[in-house]
């Protein structure tokens, strides 16, 4: 190989690297996707009757979700007076059956701020059903 | 016009290979894209009580439920017996204990979660997960 000599500057071809770096970038911009962060809430399904355990059963909570409306136990309630319930109800007994009753044509939002409120009071026996 | 013996047919090499690195960048995206088990058109609802999923079972089945209530798996649309087949397929490699993460719109009308799901008891199913955005 021949010897450089002092005065010849070193030839490097940029032209070519900024090419390969503009496909670098458009790369990334393209795949670039900023992450929701994602929850999800654990829930039981409506499941055929089985025969209950012996013993005094669980003690079970009604809540109803009905478009635009809470119901806790029959009553309306508000959905941040709900979640004050369920944690004080949580803090007292965490295995407390919730049965959660929705309706056809409330929406799924509904659902999960009632399944939030439930998390939220560290409630986890959640049953979802569908109201006829 | 008339060619030289000596001179030999040139191919220009450089652009060939320009126009190869464009089309491995462009399948290489849209593969990515494929592989997106998420559907963007999904906004789903909010929760500020539970935090995100660290680490997700690599088992879990994703199903997606539009607004409009069609639901989908990996962008795929499905209805409900082939919805049925899947689930099932899920149950006999993986068996019961496969996760559902129902990824429901937060618009749409709770029948459509409720017919998911319903597939899902069907196939004997029965780790079944709402999915939410969290702001906590």
């Amino acid at each position: 190989m021949a010897k450089r000599s002092a005065q010849e500057p070193l030839n490097v071809p940029m032209a070519p690297m900024i090419d390969v770096v503009f496909q670098l970038l458009i790369y990334f911009v393209l795949t670039f996707k900023q992450e929701i962060p994602e929850a999800h809430l654990a829930v039981n399904l409506p499941s055929r009757p089985k025969s209950p355990p012996p013993g005094t059963p669980p003690p079970v909570l009604n809540l109803t979700v009905q478009p635009r409306a809470y119901l806790l136990g029959g009553a309306p309630i508000a959905l941040d007076r709900l979640r004050t319930e369920l944690k004080e109800l949580g803090a007292l007994n965490p295995d407390v059956t919730i049965v959660i009753q929705v309706s056809q044509s409330a929406k799924a939002d509904q659902v999960v701020k009632v399944l939030d409120a439930c998390k939220g009071g560290n409630l986890s026996q959640l049953n979802l059903m569908t109201l006829k | 016009m008339k060619k030289r013996a000596e001179e030999t047919l040139e191919t220009p090499i450089t652009p060939m290979i320009d126009v190869v690195f464009q089309l491995i960048i462009f399948f290489v995206v849209s593969a990515a894209q494929q592989q997106e088990l998420l559907d963007e058109t999904i906004k789903l609802a909010k929760a500020q009580e539970i935090g995100a999923v660290s680490k997700k079972d690599p088992r879990t089945v994703t199903i997606n439920v539009r607004q409009d209530g069609s639901a989908n798996i990996a962008n795929q649309p499905l209805r409900q017996p082939q919805l049925e087949n899947i689930l099932r397929a899920a149950r006999t490699e993986f068996g019961t204990s496969v996760p559902i993460v129902i990824r429901c719109d937060a618009g749409a009308e709770y029948r459509h979660v409720a017919k998911v799901m319903e597939a899902v008891g069907k196939a004997g199913l029965y780790r079944v997960q709402i999915a939410a955005e969290t702001t906590k």
